[in-house]
């Protein structure tokens, strides 16, 4: 969800990140028998696979060794993707077995190609039990989910108040100036999806209107820059006038040092900061009712070369299983990949009142730069502060 | 004149057997010198320059005609700029004090003093820039403080450019002031003494004894100060505003969430070859060093 700042210094070259980020794997993987699953996700996910998923896997499967790999973000899984789809020319072990958090159309020509394993057809047990709403192709399965929604300082806001339409949401922030802040889209998918919110905000509330396929320069221009408009008025009401913070953690802080009352969230993000004590207890959630703020799901792929390609299906298999979804809900504060109706009939009760409906999602791919790169020219540097 | 050449004969033949030698010595850091950063940079000026057409490759100045005329990237430009001076001038105005303190005092506080000034250098960048939201950022450190004594809040530097540039001239700190120092150690106790003894004032004695002998350490500081800001991130990042964005986020954002590696490149070479500018200076006050010591 984030991107991480993990170097001091950017490269001189840009090509050397993906160079180096290509061949440190090479040199400390050798073709063991593994299964190596790379993430892209946070560490609160990498830390789900190896507390919870693998000693589970290892309980039912005690003969098949499992590393999770930390590949930072997405653009490190697109190089381990790229590694793997020139494997598949060469005929050569990939290294990798398993993708979590990545999606098929992040590798130019891997589609093409036949890099990914049709799920439809490999006909692994648990892919009729996943999410409809949530499939998006044959090749990725969405095994978690999280949507983005508001919280709240409960004590300064009243519960019953709290905005539940884009335009209560609008008119709180114009009545409480600096008390609402959400962070840049491209550096975490809370603000990201709030800044895809106005969007559809500005284009009559159709999240179908936006699709891959449906990306064009002269329908993003058009698309977006009403959007542009509708941020801009709201910005000099934000926290300092139209500040934006870094990241998804960085909002959750402000709100828990009460200095703003309101920010968008991940739901398994606050669900976890409030359980930690990041949050206190007062902190509310509320979703907007005339149209949710995006969610997404995370997706897991498996390359049709890899070593251990059976392996690779049986673990993703398990992770469908109700074993794992169950404890997406309880320990990681997501949503089900696969559908209520095949989870523990305590646990949909006692969530009840947080299972969305749908959950809105946007496009990546083309729209991605669209949005993120359209947001800092037209609304980062703001109309006052120049 | 044929015995002066035959003296001088074997004096010449040892430095060139010695030029072999030292030759092969710096044969390695040359040679990665070479590969892992001349040939990179000259591989990112060429992908920059020549664009692959339907006839072949062809020159072209595209992304640099474009980031001179893009107002928006020559802001983040001005930016890094604006930011590396004032760095430049803040990291100057605080560390030569504490320098010139540790080179003349000769008390045990010296020790503790040069120690806190040290002290940054062993503190990662992410940690530091968390450091600093929770002190000066919003409702923190020191705005309980202040609240404690009944004082109204400071107005907080976080996501304004005023971040970073707190930031950095802390993170800096440490080496500004073991260069300054070194230089200062080129300044003899003699000459201070004989100026003392003549009356000389402290400000006279600084700017009459002591600048003119470390003209080239500052020279130094300026050029590694500025080689460092213009290419930090982490702080930028975490502790800067939206926009305008310093060049280091800037080409991280172009690269991995733009996905246009050819504009990153392009940004990439612009910065290094103001930082080669800077680069060059230090290279020239290193070799007048030389000359001068010789």
């Amino acid at each position: 969800m984030t991107a991480h700042p993990t170097r001091r210094r950017f490269l001189q070259a840009g090509g050397a990140t993906a160079a180096a980020a290509a061949l440190m794997p090479r040199l400390a993987l050798a073709d063991d028998g593994t299964v190596n699953v790379y993430t892209g996700s946070d560490s609160n996910i990498s830390d789900f696979w190896t507390n919870v998923i693998l000693p589970g896997f290892r309980a039912q499967n005690g003969s098949v060794n499992v590393r999770v790999v930390d590949a930072g973000d997405s653009a490190g899984l697109r190089a381990i993707a790229d590694r793997a789809l020139a494997a598949l020319g060469t005929g050569k072990d990939p290294q990798v077995e398993l993708f979590e958090a990545f999606t098929p159309d992040q590798t130019a020509g891997g589609v093409e190609a036949g890099l990914w394993v049709d799920f439809a057809e490999a006909g692994i047990d648990g892919w009729d039990r996943v999410n409809p709403e949530a499939k998006q192709t044959d090749l990725d399965l969405p095994y978690r989910g999280s949507q983005v929604l508001l919280a709240y300082d409960a004590t300064r806001i009243d519960p019953a108040e709290a905005p539940r339409s884009w335009e209560a949401l609008t008119a709180w922030i114009a009545a409480n100036p600096g008390q609402f802040i959400y962070n840049r889209p491209d550096k975490g998918g809370s603000g990201g999806n709030f800044v895809r919110r106005a969007i559809h905000e500005a284009n009559g509330r159709d999240p179908k209107a936006f699709t891959i396929a449906s990306y064009s320069e002269a329908f993003a221009a058009e698309a977006l820059a009403p959007a542009w408009d509708i941020l801009n008025a709201m910005a000099p009401d934000l926290y300092e006038g139209g500040a934006y913070t870094s990241g998804n953690t960085q909002s959750i802080q402000l709100l828990a040092q009460g200095v703003v009352s309101m920010t968008p969230v991940w739901s398994d993000q606050v669900l976890q900061a409030v359980s930690m004590g990041v949050l206190p207890e007062t902190t509310g959630l509320v979703q907007l009712q005339d149209l949710a703020l995006c969610g997404g799901f995370s997706r897991m792929m498996v390359p049709v070369n890899a070593a251990e390609k059976a392996a690779a299906l049986e673990l993703a298999s398990y992770v469908l299983s109700a074993e794992v979804q169950s404890k997406i809900i309880t320990g990681l504060g997501g949503f089900p990949g696969v559908s209520w109706d095949h989870v523990d009939p305590a646990l949909r009760e006692a969530y009840a009142d947080v299972i969305p409906a749908t959950i809105p999602t946007f496009p990546s791919g083309p729209w991605d730069a669209a949005v993120n790169d359209g947001w800092y020219r037209n609304v980062a540097p703001g109309i006052s502060r120049g | 004149m044929s015995d002066a050449a035959i003296a001088v004969r074997p004096v010449r033949a040892a430095p060139r057997g010695g030029g072999l030698t030292g030759l092969l010595l710096v044969f390695l850091p040359v040679g990665l010198l070479a590969w892992l950063i001349l040939y990179p940079i000259l591989r990112a000026v060429i992908r920059t320059l020549v664009v692959q057409t339907g006839t072949g490759p062809a020159l072209s100045l595209e992304t640099y005609r474009f980031f001179f005329t893009d107002g928006y990237s020559l802001a983040n430009l001005w930016l890094t700029l604006w930011v590396t001076a004032l760095c430049a001038v803040l990291l100057l105005a605080v560390c030569l004090p504490i320098a010139l303190y540790l080179r003349f005092a000769k008390s045990r506080i010296a020790a503790l003093v040069q120690g806190l000034a040290l002290f940054p250098m062993f503190v990662p960048s992410v940690i530091l820039a968390y450091a600093l939201i929770r002190t000066l950022g919003p409702n923190g450190a020191v705005d309980l403080v202040l609240n404690a004594a009944g004082l109204p809040k400071i107005a907080s530097p976080y996501l304004t450019p005023a971040g970073p540039v707190i930031g950095l001239v802390w993170d800096n700190i440490p080496l500004t002031v073991l260069m300054l120092v070194a230089g200062l150690g080129n300044v003899s106790d003699n000459a201070v003494e004989a100026a003392r003894d003549a009356g000389a004032r402290p400000f006279a004695l600084l700017r009459h004894i002591i600048l003119p002998q470390i003209g080239n350490a500052l020279l130094v500081v300026l050029s590694f100060t500025v080689l460092s800001i213009f290419s930090a991130f982490t702080l930028p990042y975490v502790l800067g505003p939206a926009s305008p964005e310093m060049m280091g986020p800037f080409m991280q954002r172009t690269f991995t969430d733009v996905q246009d590696p050819r504009m990153a490149i392009t940004q990439a070479v612009i910065t290094f070859a103001i930082c080669a500018g800077f680069g060059a200076f230090y290279v020239r006050s290193i070799a007048r060093n030389r000359e001068a010591s010789r």
